[in-house]
């Protein structure tokens, strides 16, 4: 791919190179996103998972891309490592360890951002050089991407799964569970957080009050009079009163 | 949303700016003077702001326990005594204020009067002709049917032998909206002859007069224009309407009545019993009986004598109301009480002069005293009204009547009504029919009632809420094609009747209708009653409108549920003597019968399936008793209504509207319940089992329908766990899930982690499939959030609840090891689903057992409500509520028992309620007081900036409003009250017309205001055949005809609807640039409507870069929404579901 003149990267300011998305090839004429990538470059974060070098941070990334989606699509910069999508920018959450898959939440079908690592820091870079010009495909003859009807019957019958199956996940979870209660309860001397005790306030002070006094009696009369005075005020300004 | 906030405004402007108009003048005059009483409350205004939003009263301790005068004392005392509470009195204070006439309109009232009467003074005298020679009119017709055409006598113009004020203006009972002053011009003694009084001579006469006075005031400068009436629908006494020229023309109608001199006959002539219009002159032919045997004219009589008394009327309740200061403020509240329910018009009303004499008899009665405010007044009133049947019980306001006046039975004999006036020989309620004042008497009871109920606001609805015909009965019939009546007279031989009432065959013959129809009726309604005949009006250069040409009488129905769907009609065993009557009403519809009980009886069976069916029986026995009896045929009849329950039709074959199907899966659910109560070996016992779905309390639009499946339609997927829907056929038909909520018993065994409590409740779920599966044969899935249980070609949704979750949801520790309370969503979520849901449903499944058409209301509503896209924002629950409280707090009303009226009073409701300043407190089962609604209320007040937009309170939720806390939003509720007003009117004007018309038109959505509609393929929408307008075709969906199976069977494809889940992709992907709206039900059709200020070019932001596209200028990158790649999303996400999109609006193309 030698690039000519007229195949200059995208940089706008703050530093992120453009490349548009196509969903599929067959469609020239379709509008394209367009997706922004810059090396991911937080200092405070020393997560692991993503090596300041290697990570490529995206921006804009339409919900039918899926991890697998854009492993593919960026595996023409360099061989991809790990791809992580996330609804925000933000720093990289352990995802629930323990969890077995029928009781994960399914996450929102959304826009999303993508922190791409590349097994080498030429991918970033390669892919911060490309072309806005030449669009990824999420799609190909190859690797079509299933959306619509396709897809919903395809979730519906992932949807039913088998009881033994589940019944498996319920007894690990259980068994993980009750083992970890055990190691608290060993460490801890089963003790028992103290349960916070707010004392449920007594309204003592309304039955005292309310021993009937002839002057909270006009009190009350007067408040209750102010109060519809304002009502009606209220009213008339908005010509509630008109029987017609 | 800001576009169609400004439309919905647009149209309120344009129906105001009349009102606006015609009032803005008189605004300024009438503020001119009534400044010195609006002083003492511009105090009081200080405290409002500007925007019509209630603040909470702040009053120091100082203010509160300051001294009090003598003077407040007593008006405080008096507002908590006399008048329940406080703002009551002031809201009748301000009422009587807004219909008050101003000074300025009393001055112009007065010179508009002054003018008249100088013209009239001058009418030019004219030659002597004869009675039937009208050539000297030239131009302007005579306001008189003259029917039959001849008549003897001589007639010439002369003028007036005085005139002057009578009535309600005079006496300072006179109110706006439409003040009428009435003048009587007395015709001079020498036009009139003594035997005038016979064969309506005088009438005529009196008629000729007034054409004349038309004739010499159409010269006259000051009239704006000239119009006949006649008084009260009584075409004998026509009345020549005027109306000042230009602006002033809408604010008097002066009516001028011709009359007699005040004693020109003697009144004895008109004795109910006597004869004044002969049978040989107005049938033409000759007459052999003798004269004593002729037919009583009484309703003549009365006509004729009552043109003798205005002027002593007058006189009469002037002295009264000089001893009363009250009096004038009382009847102007009780003449707005009878105008808000359409009584103080028409043939046979109970208009404001009555009013002012039935005043003026309780008070001479000593039954309110003088000293009492317009309030007790009008209360006292109404508590004799409630209390008195007139119709047999008659009364009289002659103190010493002469010994020439007829008796009161002799007047009962004569006519239905009897109120008789001070000169004891006229019945002032001759023309009102029972049905009219057995629906007087009902208002008058219903009103006190409401008065009664602290929790009522009895001003709104005894002063405030209009009650027309449409919004108050269950039934309205129309009869339309009145000259039919002409040979309903025939058939009924009422030609006596017809004699007496001068020709006028539509007030003949009605009572003798209705009276049929009450008997046919019987205990299947409550109160029957008619509209009255309104006054016609028309020019005075031409004829007078037939009787034929009146608009089409209404007839209204209070249904008794109870009966009023029964498909039988038991009558008297065969040999009681009151079997033949039985058989003359029916005909040949009766037949003898043997009953279950051993009894052999007449009886009437008629056909009818359904509930839907069966609403219609009261209808058909209308028109078969009107048909065999009255000759009137079935074309006459229309019902306005019926035609709604269109849009909830379920089944095609039986024409049924849900009631059915709802009750069939409410059955199945019991059963069910049952078998989860029976279940053995549970490791924990079940606590409760709660129906948490809106078809479990008869409020699910369209019903679940048990379904048999075709198995050749779906895929199979592996190891037998269910269909699965194939790629290339049709969507499969829509299998609802429907939810069932069981407690499982706390024990120590449960975990105490929210995760551990998760896995638990889905080892319950597989626990109770097996159990279901082995012990019944069901065939069932299990997911960690619920059980799937397919029964009785239903699906059962159940979800394992355990009742310390949500609060476990809410611990967490803090670093210290403290345990602590915090409120989230989750919980909430939680809360709602097993606590709320459940409760509410069971709550409502009661209200439907006590009022029967509670559950179609609702569906009708939320079918409105899917249609015009807001049950979305207006969910469910909070729909559900709206129209429970329709039935629960029905004042001014009745619990609506017809589908039609509840819905129309749903829309009303909707689009009037002040939802910026109230809470609307639906008191389920009558769980709050009266204190405890007052606390809500003030409480709401106080914190009406963070609670929702809208707020529904029932008395296990007061603080909160759950099911409305997300939605709808401000912009959203205003377009539901624009959208329900719309739709109200729309219905109503087309209900109105007597005419059968479509009513689907309300529920089809404005699709104009939208930027992007996304078209869809029909074949994939699952509820299609739902649709508002259903298609012609309809797609095979996988179900045969014929009996579900009750268990076993493979699973089939449950609650899998593509046009939801594609939904759901959209609000998620693109929610910040737009809003979807659909319609559950069938809609072929996704709006979309862009958000304006997400188009706005916003500085490019790592967290503002989704579906937006960048743009650099000078070094500066900012980014606006990628329009045609969404466009282009719309396509690819709803792949196989999209047919096409339609742009309707270019601007955000960029």
């Amino acid at each position: 791919m030698a690039p000519s003149a007229d195949q200059h990267a995208r940089v706008i300011p703050g530093g992120f190179t453009v490349l548009s998305l196509r969903f599929s090839e067959d469609d020239a004429h379709a509008a394209l996103h367009q997706l922004c990538v810059k090396e991911h470059r937080v200092r405070a974060e020393s997560s692991t998972n993503r090596p300041l070098d290697r990570t490529l941070f995206v921006l804009n990334v339409p919900p039918y891309c899926t991890e697998s989606v854009i492993t593919e699509m960026f595996s023409r910069f360099g061989p991809v490592q790990s791809v992580e999508l996330k609804e925000r920018p933000g720093a990289s959450e352990p995802s629930h360890s323990g969890l077995t898959k029928h009781f994960t939440d399914k996450h929102r079908q959304c826009f999303r951002v993508a922190y791409i690592v590349f097994r080498h820091a030429s991918g970033v870079n390669a892919a911060k050089r490309h072309p806005e010009n030449v669009p990824l495909v999420v799609s190909t003859a190859e690797r079509p991407v299933r959306t619509g009807i396709h897809k919903w019957i395809q979730q519906y019958s992932d949807s039913l799964i088998k009881a033994s199956s589940l019944q498996q996940d319920i007894d690990q979870f259980m068994n993980d569970y009750d083992r970890q209660k055990e190691e608290v309860s060993v460490i801890e001397g089963s003790v028992t957080p103290p349960r916070s005790q707010t004392a449920p306030r007594t309204h003592i002070g309304r039955s005292l009050i309310s021993n009937i006094s002839s002057v909270s009696d006009i009190a009350e009369l007067r408040k209750k009079f102010e109060e519809d005075k304002q009502r009606i005020a209220v009213l008339r300004a908005q010509r509630k009163f008109r029987p017609y | 949303m800001k576009k169609k906030r400004k439309e919905s405004t647009e149209i309120k402007t344009e129906d105001q700016m009349e009102l606006l108009d015609i009032s803005q003048n008189e605004e300024e005059n009438e503020k001119k003077s009534a400044k010195q009483s609006q002083d003492s409350k511009r105090k009081a205004k200080g405290t409002v702001s500007d925007d019509g939003v209630l603040r909470p009263v702040k009053l120091s301790k100082k203010e509160l326990y300051k001294a009090p005068t003598v003077e407040e004392l007593n008006q405080l005392k008096e507002a908590e005594n006399l008048f329940h509470c406080s703002i009551l009195k002031m809201q009748m204070e301000e009422l009587l204020k807004e219909v008050a006439l101003s000074e300025h309109r009393k001055k112009l009232v007065d010179s508009f009067v002054q003018q008249i009467t100088d013209f009239l003074q001058c009418v030019p005298e004219s030659e002597v002709v004869e009675l039937d020679d009208i050539s000297w009119l030239a131009g302007v017709e005579v306001p008189f049917l003259l029917v039959p055409s001849t008549a003897k006598g001589k007639f010439h113009m002369e003028p007036p032998a005085s005139i002057s004020l009578v009535g309600s203006y005079p006496l300072g009972t006179c109110i706006k909206p439409k003040v009428s002053v009435d003048l009587a011009v007395t015709i001079p003694a020498s036009i009139l002859h003594p035997m005038d009084a016979i064969n309506q001579r005088y009438s005529r006469k009196r008629a000729l007069y007034l054409a004349g006075l038309a004739r010499h005031l159409s010269f006259a400068k000051c009239v704006g224009s000239l119009h006949y009436s006649c008084l009260h629908g009584n075409r004998l006494r026509p009345v020549l309407l005027l109306k000042p020229p230009g602006n002033d023309s809408s604010k008097v109608t002066l009516r001028i009545h011709a009359i007699p001199p005040p004693d020109f006959l003697k009144p004895s002539r008109f004795h109910p019993q006597k004869n004044n219009i002969r049978t040989e002159w107005f049938t033409g032919v000759p007459n052999t009986q003798p004269e004593s045997s002729e037919p009583p004219t009484p309703h003549y009589n009365s006509t004729v004598l009552g043109d003798h008394l205005p002027l002593s009327h007058l006189q009469f309740l002037s002295a009264i109301s000089a001893q009363c200061p009250a009096f004038g403020e009382g009847v102007a509240l009780l003449k707005v009480w009878l105008r808000q329910r359409e009584l103080d018009q028409g043939a046979g009303c109970f208009c404001g002069f009555l009013a002012s004499m039935l005043m003026a008899y309780l008070l001479s009665t000593h039954k309110v005293g003088k000293t009492m405010n317009p309030y007790q007044l009008l209360r006292n009133a109404l508590h004799f009204l409630a209390s008195t049947d007139l119709t047999e019980n008659g009364i009289t306001l002659a103190k010493n009547p002469d010994s020439k006046a007829p008796s009161l039975p002799e007047f009962h004999a004569a006519f239905s009504v009897v109120f008789v006036d001070p000169s004891g020989h006229l019945n002032l309620l001759a023309d009102m029919t029972v049905f009219t004042y057995k629906r007087i008497q009902h208002e008058a009871s219903l009103s006190l009632t409401f008065w009664d109920d602290p929790t009522v606001d009895g001003f709104q609805a005894l002063l405030m809420t209009p009650k027309s015909m449409l919004r108050t009965y269950d039934n309205v019939f129309k009869l339309v094609n009145l000259v039919k009546l002409q040979t309903s007279c025939k058939k009924l031989l009422l030609l006596n009747e017809l004699m007496d009432h001068s020709g006028n065959y539509v007030l003949t013959a009605l009572p003798f209708v209705l009276s049929l129809l009450q008997r046919g009726l019987g205990e299947r309604i409550h109160l029957l009653v008619h509209s009255l005949p309104q006054d016609p009006e028309w020019p005075v250069d031409s004829a007078p409108p037939k009787h034929k040409d009146q608009p089409p009488l209404s007839i209204g129905l209070l249904l008794n549920l109870e009966h009023a769907l029964s498909v039988l009609e038991r009558g008297p065993p065969a040999d009681n003597p009151k079997a033949a009557e039985f058989r003359q009403l029916w005909g040949s519809l009766s037949q003898l019968r043997r009953f279950q009980d051993g009894a052999i009886t007449e009886a009437v069976l008629w056909s009818g399936n359904s509930i839907s069916h069966r609403r219609f029986i009261v209808l058909k026995i209308i028109n078969h008793l009107l048909e065999l009896h009255a000759d009137i045929p079935k074309s006459c009849i229309i019902v306005a209504g019926g035609q709604l329950d269109d849009v909830i039709a379920c089944g095609i074959q039986n024409h049924t509207t849900g009631e059915e199907e709802s009750l069939e899966v409410v059955q199945s659910y019991d059963d069910l319940s049952r078998k989860l109560w029976q279940l053995k070996d549970l490791p924990l016992s079940i606590t409760s089992v709660q129906g948490a779905h809106q078809a479990l309390r008869y409020t699910q639009v369209f019903p679940p329908v048990p379904v048999r499946l075709d198995y050749s339609f779906f895929e199979k997927k592996k190891n037998r766990l269910g269909l699965v829907p194939k790629e290339n056929n049709p969507c499969p038909c829509y299998i609802a899930p429907i939810k069932v909520i069981v407690h499982m018993e706390g024990s120590g065994k449960w975990p105490s982690e929210p995760m551990a409590i998760r896995h638990v409740k889905a080892a319950f779920h597989i626990c109770l499939r097996e159990l279901l599966c082995n012990q019944h044969n069901y065939r069932c899935h299990a997911t960690p959030g619920y059980l799937d249980v397919w029964k009785d070609g239903l699906v059962f949704r159940i979800q394992v609840a355990y009742h310390r979750e949500p609060q476990i949801l809410r611990e967490s520790l803090t670093p210290e090891g403290m345990l602590i309370y915090r409120d989230n969503a989750e919980a909430q979520a939680l809360e709602l689903e097993t606590l709320h849901k459940p409760f509410l449903t069971s709550t409502l499944h009661g209200l439907q057992q006590q009022y029967g058409c509670f559950g179609v209301v609702c569906r009708l509503a939320k079918r409105w409500l899917a249609s015009q896209f807001l049950l979305e924002d207006i969910r469910e629950e909070a729909a559900d509520l709206l129209v429970a409280s329709l039935f629960l707090h029905p004042a001014p009303f009745t619990p609506p028992s017809s589908p039609q009226v509840g819905f129309l009073r749903f829309l009303h409701l909707l689009s009037t309620f002040d939802w910026k300043n109230n809470p609307l407190i639906v008191n389920l089962n009558g769980k709050l007081t009266a204190v405890e609604q007052t606390d809500i209320k003030n409480d709401f007040v106080a914190s009406r900036e963070s609670l929702p937009t809208m707020f529904i309170v029932t008395p296990n939720d007061k603080k909160v409003s759950v099911w409305t806390k997300e939605a709808p939003s401000v912009q959203m509720l205003q377009r539901a009250v624009m959208l329900a007003a719309e739709s109200l009117r729309v219905l109503e004007t087309r209900l109105d017309s007597g005419e059968k018309q479509d009513m689907r038109v309300a529920f089809r959505p404005p699709l104009e205001a939208y930027d992007v509609l996304i078209h869809l393929d029909s074949k994939q929408v699952p509820l299609l055949a739902k649709a508002v307008d259903p298609p012609v075709n309809t797609f095979q969906r996988g179900t045969h005809g014929g009996q579900p199976y009750a268990s076993g069977g493979a699973l089939p494809v449950i609650d899998y609807d593509p046009v939801r889940l594609y939904l759901s992709e959209l609000r998620d992907a693109f929610g910040d640039l737009a809003l979807f709206f659909y319609d559950p039900y069938g809609g072929t059709v996704i709006a979309v409507l862009w958000k304006p200020n997400a188009f706005e070019p916003k500085p490019f932001k790592t967290s503002l870069m989704n579906a937006r596209r960048v743009k650099v200028n000078d070094d500066v990158a900012t980014t606006v929404p990628n329009v045609e790649a969404i466009l282009q999303d719309f396509r690819i996400i709803g792949e196989g579901l999209v047919k096409r999109l339609e742009l309707r609006t270019e601007k955000w193309v960029v």
